[in-house]
């Protein structure tokens, strides 16, 4: 899973969310690190809906302007702790290996 | 966030290069999420935006333009034919020019490319199945 879509995934697992509120929500979550584009989201929004990972909750207008919220499915929600374990262990590996080879020693 | 109606126009015109089932479904949040996170006062698109949305409505236009999921097998059981008819005019030009005793290269060189065809023949006949 690319990192963006895990963000996306993440910022859904809360509460369902718009395209500019998802934007926001993923620059949060990954300190200001991924800053997605509106192209790249949309494609990503639309590889996720077509996977049936999320699905378009309601729908508001606000000055004019459709927002559309989605949400996480139950699939969506399987996958992504499927994904947080993986990334878990594998942080907890490259923790363990730096411990003991003392590579995170300040020398 | 701007209001400029020329940004909005902007915008719009980029977004055309999207497919068109994409745009029914997705053209108006789109348009309010670039606009959400556009400066005030903002007349242009931003160069980056801008190619990005481009760069996406190429994968958007892969994606949605698929194959019919008949046709690799329809292509496969047209070519499966052909390539063992192809093998066997090879061999039959191999047994010809063995008949008149030119056989040694030309059999090198035909026999190898016979086996090639009818193997590709066999290995089409597993999608021309599916």
């Amino acid at each position: 899973m690319q990192e963006a879509t895990f963000l996306i995934l993440t910022a859904l697992a809360g509460d369902s969310q718009h395209g500019y509120g998802i934007i926001t929500d993923v620059e949060q979550i990954s300190n200001g690190r991924v800053r997605l584009r509106a192209g790249t989201l949309y494609t990503a929004l639309d590889r996720l809906r077509a996977d049936r990972l999320i699905e378009p909750d309601r729908e508001e207008v606000v000055d004019n302007r459709l927002r559309r919220y989605y949400r996480l499915t139950a699939t969506g929600s399987e996958r992504l702790a499927e994904e947080a374990d993986r990334l878990r262990s594998n942080a907890h590996a490259a923790i363990s290996r730096l411990d003991r080879s003392g590579g995170l020693a300040t020398t | 966030m701007s209001d400029c109606p020329r940004l909005e126009r902007r915008y719009r015109r980029l977004l055309g290069v999207y497919p068109k089932a994409f745009r029914r479904e997705h053209e108006q949040e789109i348009l309010s999420v670039l606009l959400a996170g556009s400066a005030e006062g903002q007349r242009h698109p931003r160069w980056a935006e801008s190619v990005n949305l481009l760069r996406n409505a190429v994968f958007m236009h892969v994606r949605h333009t698929k194959l019919p999921s008949s046709w690799e097998s329809r292509h496969a059981r047209v070519m499966v034919p052909v390539r063992i008819a192809i093998g066997i005019w090879l061999l039959v030009l191999t047994a010809i020019m063995y008949a008149y005793g030119r056989g040694g290269w030309w059999g090198a060189l035909l026999l190898p490319s016979a086996a090639l065809h009818f193997f590709l023949a066999y290995r089409l006949t597993h999608i021309a199945r599916s």
